[in-house]
């Protein structure tokens, strides 16, 4: 199954779903299709017209170009996912405008779809990390 | 996912003993056609999908539990991002925190090797009214 995973560039996720036999969504993908198929100067910093459509799809005209621009690479990530895991108060994925209405955007996206979902608490200690190992594996095992 | 360009990133868990130096060396013994750049974290190996996912599924035999790995956009030496060529490598700072994560990880893969269960945690209780009241009034 194609799982998303939020933050959508995250080692750590990308490595815990292709370890449990999934196809995992990142951004990763979605920049390299443009750097390898696109003349764009340096993606995802910049973005071509196509990309400012697709974003309005998700988001509106008001809002900041930088959620829109983001969202142009994770809406169609999202549409295309059979589920997704999401892992919460991650240290490095914060921010005032751009980023953080990016990363609500997301889990607004996500549940609207209502596709299934895990959301995790980012672990703090080894204890933590043993359940969100544990939790992850059984919930993927549980999707085939 | 391209099938052509696949460029994967390998990083080594700080609970490992394994070195960036051994692990390139490993993957140039696997003798696929792979270009392996060694990095402070562990390494980029860059080769068509199928080439790729073999030598993961090699490394993962090896250490299944110390190499984390994930896919990257750029290649391997991309002006726009290799710091050699005084490239911006926006991502660092992310992957420096990831790094720190994954000795916790390593150790929850290991324990659940082992048989560790997830345990969900005790939901939240509403306050006793009585409780509530003291807190009052110490304050």
């Amino acid at each position: 199954m194609k799982i998303f995973i939020d933050p959508p560039n995250s080692l750590v996720l990308f490595d815990l779903v292709e370890r449990f036999g999934h196809e995992p969504l990142s951004t990763m993908a979605a920049i390299q299709e443009r750097v390898d198929n696109l003349e764009v100067d340096m993606p995802p910093m910049n973005v071509t017209l196509d990309d400012v459509v697709k974003g309005l799809k998700y988001a509106g005209i008001e809002v900041p170009s930088g959620v829109r621009g983001r969202l142009a690479l994770w809406g169609p990530l999202i549409e295309a996912a059979d589920a997704a895991i999401v892992m919460e108060d991650c240290p490095y994925s914060f921010g005032c405008v751009g980023c953080e209405r990016s990363n609500l955007m997301i889990k607004y996206l996500v549940h609207r779809r209502g596709i299934p979902t895990l959301t995790v608490k980012y672990p703090e200690t080894d204890e933590d990390a043993v359940n969100f190992v544990a939790q992850a594996k059984e919930w993927m095992e549980g999707l085939k | 996912m391209s099938e052509e360009r696949e460029t994967r990133l390998y990083m080594i868990s700080p609970r490992s003993m394994l070195t960036p130096d051994q692990l390139v060396r490993m993957v140039h013994a696997f003798g696929d056609k792979a270009l392996v750049k060694e990095t402070c974290y562990g390494c980029l190996v860059e080769a068509p999908r199928k080439e790729n996912l073999a030598i993961l599924a090699k490394v993962r035999e090896e250490y299944p539990n110390e190499v984390f790995s994930k896919i990257r956009a750029y290649r391997c030496s991309d002006p726009r991002r290799c710091r050699a060529q005084h490239g911006t490598r926006p991502g660092f700072a992310q992957l420096e925190e990831e790094w720190a994560l994954l000795s916790k990880i390593q150790y929850g893969l290991e324990q659940v090797e082992k048989g560790a269960k997830f345990k969900p945690g005790e939901d939240r209780k509403r306050l006793d009214v009585n409780a509530f009241k003291k807190i009052c009034e110490v304050q």
